[in-house]
């Protein structure tokens, strides 16, 4: 699912410089890893919804955990997907 | 009456044939290189024109306070919105953050990490007198110089148009820097009581890019009675 993941991110984001292989599964996501900002974070939940069904409700959910690297993104939608 | 100077002036219009080394006339407006990579990605079209024409006009690493003037922004990001909407599928986040008004000022301030004061307009009947006005009152105020950046696309064709006089068939982007004082073409602005019928903002835009490059000494734009008088000294 890693890598399913990181084409999903290259894809909603238009990183078009970016490969899979470019994206460390651990590394941050968000400011210093990948760079990506809160409009990328908001995207990058709808696109999710959309491709696993899965809701991450910034309200409930520790989304900074959630959304700290693609294991842990990865991980989540495993567990909500049941 | 309002006497200033333009110091420095870039446009891009690939639909006009003049030959200027401050006219960009064909091609697309390419990234500017000083943009961050993960920014350049968020740069619509007119947004790169717009950065385009904007950074020529400024001296390398200097930020100025900017006005920004433009009657439809970034309509046709509304538009796909719309029909997104329409379609019953969710709006995308970034298509939203990008379809504002200010969304190009807002890009523009990012990459240069320009903190001055920077201002939007849509002015639509009145034209492109109220970007001057704004920008010639910063000014006043005492900004040495000010950015004057106006741009528009031509509407898409869903847009029921006539009888209005609002659209040209190719984008406009007009970058200007201003002063009080120093080196430049002086201008003056004026107001007068000229019933006149000369369009709306894109209409005016395309207008005032050709007065800049014509021998004209003077330029009337305005609609109904309001009117205003644009003339190199």
């Amino acid at each position: 699912m890693e890598n399913e993941l990181k084409q999903l991110i290259i894809d909603a984001l238009d990183l078009e410089d970016i490969s899979v292989a470019d994206i460390d599964s651990d590394a941050p996501l968000f400011n210093d890893g990948l760079g990506l900002d809160s409009i990328d974070a908001l995207e990058l939940g709808l696109a999710i919804r959309k491709k696993y069904h899965v809701k991450i409700d910034a309200e409930k959910e520790d989304v900074v955990k959630i959304f700290s690297s693609v294991t842990t993104l990865a991980n989540y939608i495993k567990s909500a997907q049941g | 009456m309002s006497d200033f100077i333009l110091c420095n002036w870039n446009a891009w219009t690939p639909g006009l044939d003049f030959s200027d080394d401050r006219l960009m006339t064909s091609g697309n407006a390419a990234v500017p290189e000083c943009v961050p990579k993960m920014l350049q990605r968020r740069l619509t079209p007119l947004a790169r024109a717009v950065f385009n024409v904007a950074a020529p006009c400024v001296e390398s690493g200097k930020n100025l306070p900017v006005v920004l003037s433009s009657a439809h922004g970034e309509i046709c990001k509304s538009l796909d919105m719309l029909k997104t909407i329409q379609a019953g599928d969710e709006i995308s986040p970034t298509a939203f953050s990008l379809s504002v008004h200010n969304a190009i000022a807002g890009l523009f301030s990012i990459a240069y990490g320009n903190s001055q004061e920077i201002t939007v307009l849509a002015p639509g009947l009145e034209g492109i007198a109220p970007a001057f006005i704004e920008a010639l009152g910063m000014l006043n105020e005492g900004a040495n110089e000010v950015l004057m950046i106006l741009y528009d696309e031509p509407l898409a064709d869903f847009y029921p148009i006539a009888p209005f006089n609002l659209n040209v068939c190719f984008p406009c982007v007009l970058a200007l820097r201003i002063a009080l004082s120093g080196n430049g073409v002086p201008l003056q602005l004026y107001r007068n009581t000229q019933s006149r019928d000369d369009g709306e903002h894109p209409v005016q835009l395309l207008a005032f890019i050709k007065f800049l490059v014509a021998e004209e000494r003077s330029l009337c734009l305005g609609n109904q009675g309001h009117s205003w008088t644009w003339h190199k000294k």
